[in-house]
C-alpha cells in the first residue's frame, strides 16, 4: 500500500526485486529490465530533502547533486553511491571527474536541463547498471571509449597489460639497434584475442605508431563497438577486426598479416564456480562469456597458447591477464606440453600486488 | 613502477628531489576482493604516501588508474621538494616568479587607469 510520504525510489526499487523473483526469473535480466515507467517521480518528501540542501531554494549546485543522489543510492542499496553520483554530476557538467571541476563549477547553479540529464542517468544506475555505461563512455589510459552493454567493460588492471607490450617491443628495438641491425622501422604486427570494446588494441596503436593490429571477437558487439571506437579515434586503417572465434574457427585468417609479433590477451579467466558471486552490475548487464573461463577459468587460455605456435614469429610473445592462481597453473601446463615450445617468460604483479599478467615467450628452434 | 616515477621526472624543465618506489606507499580504494575481471568498481582514485616526510597526496584528476598514479607521482614529488628544500625549490621559486609578474602586471594596470583618468581630466579643462 502506498503511504503518504514513502520514498518513491526505494518502493520501485523493491517492486523490482520482488517482481523478478516472483516470475522466477534468473538474476541476469535483459538490460531495460521489468520497469517501463520513466523515472521517480520525487515524492514531497524527496523535493524537500533536494530543497534543504541549500539556502537558496530552486537553486541547486553540483554539490547538492552530488550530496543528493549519493543519499538515494545509498538508500536503495546501490555500491560505490558517491563515486556514482559524482562521476554522472562530473558528466553532465562536461567533466571526467568530480576532482577535476573548478570550485567556479562546483558553485554555479545547475539548469534545469542539466538536473534532468543528471535525473535520467541515476534512474539507470538505480537498476544496478554500471556507471560506464550508464554514461555510455569510459577511459582507459589516454583514450576515451564508448561503451555498450553486454559489452565487456575494460577493467583498470588491464591499463598495464598495454604497458607490458609496449616496454618489450621498445626493449627489442634496443637491442637490435645495439646489435646493429640496420633496416626500415619495424612495424610489429599484434593480435588481440576478445577485443571487446576496443581498449587493448587501440590503446597499442596509439603507444607503437608503427604498429598493426589484428582483433578478434566472438561477439558481434564488440566486434561492432571496435569499429565504432576506431573510427572516433580515426584509428581504422591500421586495425583489422574480425569477427571469429579463435575455439572453433581456422587460424589461417589470423594469418593475413604473415607471423605474429606480439598475442595479447584478457581472456574469460574467472573460474566458473565464482561466476554466482559476482556483483549484480557484472551478471545483469556484461556478457558472462567475457568472464566465464570455465572450471579452473583456463578454457580461453589454453585455446590461445595451442594456437600460438603456428601464429607466433620466433621469439614472438604472448601477454595476458590471468587471475592470480593462474600463472603456476599456466607453467605446468605448458610443461606438459613440451610440443608447443611455448616458456613462461615472467609473471607481472598488477598495481593492487597480484600476479596478473603472463608473458609467454616463443622459442626459437 | 619505475616507469611511472621516470615520467614525473621528466615531465618539467625543474630540479626536483627524486623519489623511489621504494618510499613511497601506494593505496587504491579497490578493496582486497579478487580484482581484474570479477570486479567493476569505478573508484580510481591513488592516494600516495612518501613515508620519509609523511606526506600524503590524494588524486582523482581522471577516470584512468594510470594517469591518477603518474600525476600523483608528479604531485607528491613537487610536494615533497617544497618541503626540504623551502624557498630554494624550484617550485617556490617559480610561485614566487608567478606572482610578481601578476603583481607587476596589476601595477601597471592601474598606472595605466591613473593615467587616462588624468588625461581626461586634462580634456576636460582644455574645454572650459
Amino acid at each position: 500500500m502506498w503511504k503518504p510520504g514513502t520514498d518513491f525510489t526505494t518502493m520501485r526499487c523493491l517492486t523490482h526485486l520482488l517482481l523478478r523473483r516472483l516470475l522466477g526469473l534468473s538474476p541476469q535480466c535483459m538490460p531495460g529490465g521489468l520497469s517501463q515507467s520513466k523515472g521517480p517521480i520525487l515524492s514531497p518528501k524527496q523535493s524537500s530533502l533536494r530543497q534543504s540542501c541549500n539556502a537558496r531554494p530552486g537553486l541547486v549546485t553540483a554539490t547538492d547533486v552530488v550530496n543528493y543522489w549519493q543519499k538515494v543510492f545509498e538508500t536503495n542499496g546501490i555500491p560505490e553511491a558517491r563515486e556514482s553520483s559524482e562521476y554522472i554530476v562530473s558528466f553532465v557538467l562536461g567533466a571526467k571527474t568530480f576532482q577535476s571541476l573548478n570550485s567556479k563549477s562546483l558553485r554555479t547553479p545547475l539548469t534545469a536541463v542539466q538536473q534532468e540529464q543528471i535525473q535520467q542517468l541515476s534512474n539507470k544506475r538505480l537498476e544496478r547498471m554500471p556507471v560506464q555505461y550508464v554514461l555510455g563512455e569510459w577511459d582507459f589510459q589516454d583514450l576515451t571509449l564508448k561503451m555498450r552493454p553486454p559489452v565487456f567493460i575494460p577493467r583498470p588492471e588491464t591499463e598495464d597489460l598495454v604497458s607490458l607490450v609496449v616496454e618489450e617491443e621498445s626493449r627489442k628495438c634496443e637491442k637490435n639497434s645495439s646489435l646493429c641491425f640496420p633496416g626500415p622501422v619495424p612495424h610489429p604486427v599484434i593480435l588481440e584475442i576478445g577485443c571487446g570494446s576496443g581498449a587493448i588494441a587501440l590503446s597499442l596503436l596509439c603507444k607503437m605508431p608503427q604498429s598493426r593490429v589484428i582483433a578478434v571477437d566472438k561477439e558481434k558487439a564488440a566486434v561492432d563497438l571496435t569499429a565504432e571506437n576506431a573510427h572516433r579515434l580515426q584509428l581504422q586503417e591500421r586495425i583489422h577486426i574480425l569477427h571469429h572465434d579463435v575455439s572453433y574457427s581456422s587460424a589461417k585468417q589470423l594469418l593475413l598479416w604473415g607471423p605474429i609479433d606480439f598475442i595479447v590477451s584478457n581472456p574469460p579467466y574467472v573460474f566458473h564456480e565464482d561466476m554466482a558471486s559476482l556483483d549484480a552490475e557484472i551478471l545483469r548487464y556484461e556478457d558472462l562469456d567475457a568472464l566465464d573461463g570455465g572450471d579452473d577459468g583456463m578454457r580461453v587460455i589454453k585455446t590461445i597458447l595451442a594456437l600460438a605456435p603456428s601464429l607466433l614469429k620466433d621469439s614472438g610473445s604472448v601477454f595476458l591477464e590471468v587471475d592470480p592462481r593462474h600463472p603456476d597453473m599456466v607453467d605446468k601446463w605448458l610443461q606438459a606440453h613440451p610440443n608447443l615450445l611455448l616458456i613462461l617468460h615472467a609473471i607481472h604483479k598488477d598495481f593492487c600486488g597480484k600476479p596478473r599478467f603472463l608473458h609467454i615467450q616463443k622459442q626459437s628452434r | 613502477r619505475v616507469p611511472l616515477l621516470q615520467a614525473a621526472r621528466k615531465k618539467n624543465s625543474f630540479n626536483l628531489l627524486g623519489l623511489t618506489e621504494a618510499e613511497l606507499e601506494e593505496q587504491f580504494v579497490r578493496g582486497d576482493g579478487p580484482g581484474g575481471q570479477a570486479t567493476n568498481k569505478t573508484n580510481n582514485c591513488v592516494v600516495l604516501k612518501h613515508i620519509p616526510s609523511g606526506i600524503v597526496v590524494k588524486c582523482h584528476q581522471t577516470r584512468s588508474v594510470e594517469k591518477n598514479r603518474k600525476t600523483a607521482r608528479e604531485i607528491l614529488q613537487e610536494k615533497v621538494d617544497l618541503f626540504y628544500k623551502g624557498e630554494d625549490s624550484d617550485i617556490f621559486k617559480e610561485k614566487k616568479a608567478s606572482e610578481k609578474k601578476k603583481q607587476e602586471k596589476k601595477r601597471r594596470a592601474k598606472e595605466n587607469l591613473e593615467r587616462k583618468k588624468h588625461f581626461k581630466e586634462m580634456q576636460q579643462l582644455d574645454k572650459k
